[in-house]
């Protein structure tokens, strides 16, 4: 019976204590404003894990960061030659592709978890759920165009993996850089932080980012989408003054 | 400095953007030429999205041909009524220019109709200009002088058979309507798709299609080019809202400046020896398009435009 009973202690203590650490996140800047000398942004995120409220965690845990920004309608279109020239062939469609993914972690993602356990939390470029429109609906899409978008927007600096690193500062404190360029999507983010300790997550959170144009950008955005005749006019107009100044100027 | 620029939705440095205008500024003053053939090229080879640099061009070359213009209608320059038929014509041509714009740029073939377009163009008016001015630069150093033929033989028969003639008191000309308005429109589509006033296909057709006097075409050319790229720019703006307005405005402050300077230099040049510096440069950039289109790209995917729906 005692057995049995240490068993059904084991196993409740397994369920409820599943987040066994606290865990508190933050970020250096939680609104990043999009304004005229806007070329990209680098935050800090703070966290401290503690195994209660009050102790820190002092032996070995992993941290692992996902940023995920808005989602988008993402085109991939592929080159195919026809005749002599080259020309965009094929194209996928993904109606809800993350404007920005980057993943930061204190060790090699490998080394810190088996891949079964990332895909379960959907971490990293391959275990992102990603589906593409294809002619029998919303599916999996082709390997090649889905890595295709993983590369090519990771050359356009909006993707990040194990670029980044999650630095112990002991005394279960740690930080890292979150790097968005200066093509950043503006909308929300999401900061998600993952602690691993043997392989297993531990704790789990999420905080927001918002991303946004600001003053004079955001009001010429929305002036040139909301009102595009006037916007339109308004262009002309200043090129018409801007240009008889130039000429004025110019014989001076 | 960078500069984040709120249509294009990217940042750019802002002494980058004034030197390129001035760098195009001082081509485009020292031939004479509007230089939007340049600038469109450089921009989408600069990072900017091809819809964003031919919208914002068009606005540009506004606000380039505007002193022009004036210095033209001041010296009595502009045949006015010719200029309102090719305005016509620009229009419509313009508005069906922007709509086939949008319609490819929803394809993701937009950037394969510009680069065809330059090619195009740029190949067979530049291969035109060099042949004549090298011929040109031939016969002066043999000494031979062509024959110039009167004026009431330069229109071919079948233009004299055009029906609603009109007359062009300033240009001298009665002629049919049909030929005004067809090049505006032809001129307005290229403005539309190309982002280019088109000069370089207006000048040449008024001086041997309609055979109107040399004093009259440059100023009626940027009169009708103002008129012309203000309607693509509001078109393109209503369609695609891909007109940025600081962008366009940074290139002119560099184009002005570089204008003045190299006007100083073209004075320093012979006419046919510029003619033949600028016949090289429209075949350079007609050449580089159409090597990107032949050989095989680095990378076969793209990333669609972002406003693409």
């Amino acid at each position: 019976m005692g057995k049995l009973r240490f068993i059904t202690w084991l196993v409740l203590v397994m369920l409820i204590g599943q987040p066994a650490l606290a865990l508190v996140t933050d970020l250096s800047n939680k609104r990043i404003e999009i304004r005229y000398s806007f070329n990209g942004a680098d935050l800090i995120l703070f966290g401290a894990v503690g195994s209660s409220a009050v102790d820190p965690v002092n032996d070995n845990f992993d941290v692992v960061i996902v940023v995920r920004g808005p989602e988008a309608r993402t085109v991939i279109r592929q080159k195919a030659k026809v005749g002599p020239i080259w020309i965009n062939d094929e194209s996928l469609t993904f109606p809800s592709a993350p404007g920005y993914y980057a993943v930061a972690a204190s060790r090699p993602l490998s080394q810190i978890a088996s891949d079964a356990v990332f895909a379960s939390y959907g971490i990293g470029f391959d275990h992102l759920p990603l589906l593409a429109n294809t002619p029998r609906g919303l599916a999996a899409p082709d390997g090649e165009f889905r890595s295709a978008l993983f590369r090519l927007q990771s050359n356009s600096g909006l993707f990040r993996q194990e670029q980044d690193s999650v630095i112990h500062v002991g005394e279960g404190l740690f930080k890292t850089d979150i790097r968005l360029p200066a093509n950043v999507p503006v909308g929300d983010f999401l900061v998600e932080t993952f602690i691993f300790k043997d392989g297993s997550i531990k704790a789990r959170n999420r905080i927001t980012l918002a991303v946004d144009k600001e003053g004079f950008e955001r009001a010429a955005y929305d002036f040139a989408h909301g009102y595009p005749f006037w916007y339109g006019l308004v262009a002309v107009f200043v090129a018409l003054t801007a240009g008889w100044l130039a000429g004025v100027l110019g014989k001076k | 400095m960078p500069l984040y620029l709120p249509i294009a939705e990217l940042s750019m440095n802002i002494f980058l953007v004034i030197g390129m205008g001035a760098v195009v500024g001082f081509l485009s003053g020292m031939f004479g030429v509007g230089g939007g053939f340049l600038m469109t090229p450089l921009l989408i080879f600069m990072g900017i999205p091809p819809a964003v640099a031919v919208a914002t061009e068009s606005n540009e070359i506004t606000a380039a041909s505007v002193s022009g213009a004036l210095a033209h209608w001041r010296r009595q320059g502009v045949d006015v009524k010719m200029g309102l038929v090719l305005i016509v014509g620009g229009a419509v041509g313009s508005f069906f220019g922007a709509q086939v714009f949008t319609y490819l740029r929803s394809l993701g073939q937009v950037d394969l109709m510009i680069s065809l377009a330059y090619v195009v163009f740029l190949g067979s008016v530049g291969g035109l200009m060099f042949w004549e001015s090298v011929r040109a630069i031939y016969r002066q150093y043999k000494g031979i002088k062509p024959k110039l033929k009167p004026r009431e033989d330069r229109h071919k028969a079948w233009i004299h058979a055009l029906p609603f003639k009109m007359r062009f008191r300033k240009s001298r000309l009665y002629i049919s309507a049909l030929l005004p308005l067809g090049i505006g429109m032809f001129v307005g589509v290229l403005a539309a798709i190309m982002g280019v006033g088109g000069g370089f296909v207006m000048v040449p057709a008024m001086i041997y299609l309609l055979g109107m006097p040399t004093n009259v075409v440059v100023g009626t050319s940027l009169f009708q080019i103002i008129f012309v790229t203000a309607l693509t720019t509001i078109f393109h703006s209503v369609n695609t809202q891909t007109v940025d307005i600081f962008l366009a405005v940074l290139l002119l402050v560099g184009a002005v400046v570089g204008a003045q300077m190299g006007a100083r230099l073209g004075l320093k040049l012979k006419g046919e020896q510029l003619r033949a510096l600028l016949a090289l440069m429209v075949l350079l950039v007609c050449v580089k398009m159409g090597v990107d289109l032949v050989v095989e790209p680095t990378e076969l995917f793209s990333v669609g435009e972002a406003g693409s729906h």
